[in-house]
């Protein structure tokens, strides 16, 4: 520690920190622009010039490293000359377009300017012009001539995104901030440029002109997302939500928020939106009052309970329901007898059910992927599942770890890998079991007798040493191994790597409520009634259907399979936020509120509950889903549906339970029968969800979809395989599965392991298709 | 001594020889009454009367949709939407101003950046019924086209004092 003194003020602050961190520390305001607090320093924009004594010129506070017995000025005379020079400087070719600039109100450069700058210019030359650039549909750079040149948008780039997708290029009065040649700015997590740019140069597009930020008022909120659970600054005026930015929260989202979480809130207001309840009649939908609808719906599960049997309902919810509402859902089904309800629509191995100790989660709380090590990730679509856990583990990457990678899909990170074993999905389980086999032989301990007859590869081997070598290392499952046919052998496999090098093991969760769901007992196992899992429920089908905020054809792991469900039920009653394809099957619609219209609790990954409250009034006669499942509960005449608050609901199912002894990863007795390497012949199915898919609000923003990342599918094949087929990359091919095909066109990538074709899952052009693995035919057309 | 005063005073009308003295003073004076609507008193170019919306002489209006005026208003008089238009500048959809709650402070024209929303000198108006002094867009444009000559000449009197 040192210390140093900043307007007479005595500070200490430790060696190596800068003049600028001491003062902040101190609660002393230096004027900024290029400073950030996690971003590198350039010292480019040099406003933030202090005196510094015994020092011969001023010196940028932000560069400037402390040494004991510094004597700092932030307000002398030289001090202030300096700070006034620069900011007349920077004001040069600062056009004065403030009026028009949506940056107006909230602009650092405009409050700089009020309090350091001078009254009026010397400068009447003409201002230089600086031509806008097509950047994508989310951040407009209509503005250019506004940009200061602070280089944050692009250290962001660099050093928090992975990818340096803008820079500057040419040089003094010529430099501008601009994208590779007719690149756009495809990061997922973009669209944190628009809040680091200090003035109105990159702005959010979708945002742009619609309003002032005085005229917001912002309330908090929590993503529905990803299960993270980022912490959201809804902004919203006359009761519509004009745009969501991030609450800083350095255990969650630090002061990030990926473009999902920014953008979706198009969806939000979306015409799409189901605003009164509707029946079908004679093939006709019918609005009609919520007495009525809820009436209709408790007569008919009334009448299929006592006739053909309460086992004969069944429940779907999505896991980005909140705690409240999966809770009711399940209370409600299994106060009517049956125990058909599940939250993990797109899972397809549920023989860990029963051995789970408890809600499978991260293993550790979010912030300690940066001080792990050594990483074992394993079926992860990391950075468009989980942007923001993959900038964490970037950072982890970045000062020294060792990231390695177990995946059917060798997609770009944007980090270096140590490690990569990409390979077919029915081998992930032999990849797992020979670096099982190689780390007991690095750590000298007995291999475990599940793989005993294993031989481990080079990668493995490197796999496993890398891991041996680490002192904190992680073993992570993505959603992909989650939905893998034999999730519950790779989350063993895993766990007891994770046993043997001494990590932290945990599950990556998809969604929202991943963690709540079962926290909420939404699951058929555990609860008072036992009864089918999703799959199941669909592989038999069921009479009723109750689908809380669920797309079939988009949210489950078998579309197809779901679709002949939903259409041979004798009632479909769906509780949307959206007028979607549940009208060609359902009997029933009913308007329920997105997650800013309700009140509830999201439990992310790490197990934290966050509640947080509706920012708007529900769109027109849609209602919170959790009053609605009560309402149905009451009409039903169930016992312990008589809850005034959302808040009644919580307490009910967290009230005097400690989240952390109900979250456990650990697997008992999950047999590993002979992990042997290729089983399927033919090409298998490799299905990510793209990250504008994933959820029924994403799938709206109007502005995500015009993005890469939610681009039209197509079939993604080993170049191998485009020669046995006789095509060309950008040929149109005809691809089946369960005796359905549709046409896509076929891309080439030799990063993909042979034997495998990617298509994507949650998208209407595949949604005919069957489940997310397994084999499937691409054939010429 | 002071009752003999009164005494004379009460029959010799002292008081009202005194008083018509002064109507007949004012009788000779020249008139200060103006005779509206004859006669108009003169206005200052900073009047602040019925408000408008003008346009630039290539007839694009001038507001940017800034909202400055609407933040301004301390009578909350002033509704803005505003929109990109199809050639991607930034306009209003709606510039309400409820002139039943205007209480003419100027401070709109005051903040206005680009001189769109005056104050002209017009203050003969009125309305009939509720609802007719809520003056929309298309009416404050009108008021600018009809009054802009006056307009134009108040702006620039007023521009050295600015």
């Amino acid at each position: 520690m040192i210390n140093i003194e900043i307007d007479g003020k005595l500070i200490e602050t430790g060696r190596g920190s800068t003049i600028m961190d001491a003062a902040r520390k101190a609660g002393i305001h230096i004027p900024h622009f290029c400073y950030h607090k996690k971003l590198s320093i350039s010292a480019n924009c040099r406003m933030c010039l202090i005196e510094v004594e015994k020092a011969p010129k001023p010196l940028p506070a932000c560069a400037t490293p402390a040494a004991e017995g510094m004597k700092v000025h932030t307000h002398s005379a030289l001090a202030v000359k300096a700070q006034q020079g620069v900011m007349e400087f920077l004001l040069i070719n600062h056009p004065l377009d403030c009026p028009i600039c949506d940056q107006g109100g909230e602009c650092q450069l405009q409050d700089v300017a009020m309090g350091y700058g001078a009254t009026a210019s010397r400068y009447n030359e003409e201002k230089r012009i600086v031509m806008h650039k097509e950047i994508g549909a989310l951040i407009s750079t209509k503005e250019m001539s506004r940009c200061i040149q602070c280089t944050r948008c692009v250290r962001f780039g660099q050093e928090i995104a992975g990818m340096m997708e803008l820079g500057m290029a040419f040089r003094g009065e010529h430099a501008e901030i601009m994208s590779f040649v007719n690149s756009s700015v495809d990061s997922e997590l973009s669209g944190n440029m628009i809040d680091l740019c200090p003035v109105g140069a990159l702005t959010s597009k979708p945002f742009r002109y619609t309003a002032r930020n005085w005229e917001l008022s912002r309330r908090k909120s929590v993503s529905p997302h990803d299960g993270l659970g980022s912490n959201l600054a809804v902004q919203v005026k006359n009761n519509k939500v004009m745009r969501v930015t991030p609450i800083e929260n350095e255990a969650i989202n630090e002061c990030w928020i990926s473009d999902k979480d920014r953008f979706s809130y198009e969806g939000l207001n979306s015409p799409e939106r189901l605003t009164k309840p509707m029946i079908k009649q004679d093939g006709k939908w019918l609005e009609v009052e919520w007495q009525a609808a809820l009436e209709y719906v408790a007569n008919g599960l009334r009448q299929i309970a006592n006739g053909a049997g309460a086992e004969q309902i069944a429940a779907l919810a999505t896991p980005h329901s909140t705690l409240e509402e999966l809770y009711l859902l399940q209370k409600l089904v299994r106060g009517i007898g049956s125990g058909n309800v599940d939250f993990r629509l797109r899972q397809s191995d549920f023989s860990s059910d029963g051995k789970q100790q408890g809600a499978p989660w991260l293993g550790m709380p979010v912030a300690e992927i940066n001080s792990r090590d050594r990483l074992l990730i394993v079926g992860s679509f990391l950075r468009k599942d989980h942007p923001l856990l993959a900038q964490r583990v970037r950072q982890a990457v970045k000062s020294g770890a060792q990231a390695n990678i177990v995946h059917s899909s060798d997609d770009e990170l944007l980090m270096p890998v140590a490690n990569n074993a990409i390979v077919a999905p029915d081998n992930l389980v032999n990849m797992l079991a020979q670096i099982l086999k190689a780390l007991a032989a690095e750590k000298q301990a007995k291999p475990d007798a599940s793989v005993q007859g294993i031989e481990a590869g080079s990668v493995a081997t490197a796999i496993a040493k890398s891991l041996a070598s680490g002192e904190r290392a992680a073993v992570l499952l993505g959603n992909f191994a989650q939905q893998h046919p034999q999730a519950a052998q790779l989350a063993a496999l895993a766990e007891r790597i994770a046993a043997l090098c001494g990590a932290k093991f945990g599950f990556l969760g998809e969604a929202a409520n991943s963690v709540g769901g079962y926290l909420a007992a939404a699951v058929p196992f555990g609860g008072s009634v036992q009864g089918m899992n999703a799959a199941k429920m669909l592989a038999i089908p069921r009479k009723v259907y109750l689908l809380l905020n669920v797309e079939p054809e988009l949210d489950m792991q078998n579309p197809q399979q779901a679709m002949t469900a939903m259409h041979a039920a004798d009632m479909v009653v769906a509780l949307s936020a959206y007028k979607h394809h549940a009208s060609e099957y359902a009997d029933v619609l009913l308007p329920i509120a997105p997650f800013t219209e309700t009140s509830g609790t999201f439990v992310n990954t790490e197990g934290l509950a966050q509640s947080f409250k509706g920012a708007v009034k529900p769109l027109g006669e849609a209602r919170p889903a959790w009053k609605v499942l009560r309402v149905l509960g009451n009409l039903m005449n169930l016992a312990g549906f008589d809850y005034d608050s959302s808040e009644a609901v919580r307490d009910e199912v967290l009230g005097g339970v400690d989240i952390a002894q109900r979250l456990n990863n650990t697997l008992q007795s999950v047999s590993i029968p002979n992990p042997q390497s290729s089983i399927l012949s033919g090409l298998q199915r490799v299905a990510n969800v793209p990250v504008y898919s994933a959820d029924a609000v994403v799938r709206r923003a109007v502005s995500l979809q015009k993005t890469h990342d939610a681009a039209t599918p197509c079939v993604t094949l080993h170049s191998s395989e485009l020669k046995k087929l006789g095509v060309q990359p950008g040929d149109t091919v005809k691809v089946s599965q369960d005796n359905a095909s549709v046409n896509l066109t076929v891309q080439a990538d030799d990063r993909q392991p042979a034997g495998t074709a990617r298509v994507a899952a949650g998208q209407a052009a595949t949604s005919g298709l069957g489940a997310m693995f397994g084999t499937i035919t691409v054939e010429r057309t | 001594m002071q009752m003999i005063k009164n005494f004379f005073k009460t029959f010799l009308l002292l008081e009202l020889l005194k008083g018509m003295s002064v109507t007949g003073r004012y009788m000779f004076k020249r008139h200060i009454t103006v005779e509206y609507p004859d006669e108009r008193t003169p206005q200052s170019f900073r009047f602040r009367g019925l408000h408008a919306q003008r346009r630039y002489a290539n007839g694009e209006e001038r507001c940017i949709g800034c909202k400055l005026c609407e933040a301004v208003c301390p009578a909350l008089a002033i509704k803005i939407e505003i929109a990109e238009r199809e050639d991607g500048t930034r306009r209003t959809t709606q510039y309400d101003i409820d002139l039943t709650k205007c209480i003419f402070c100027g401070f709109c024209e005051e903040s206005c950046p680009v001189d769109a929303i005056v104050e002209t000198r017009v203050f003969e108006y009125h309305g009939e019924k509720r609802g007719d002094l809520y003056y929309t867009k298309p009416m404050l444009l009108a008021n600018g086209d009809k009054h802009e000559e006056q307009i134009a000449k108040d702006r620039a009197a007023d521009a050295k004092y600015r």
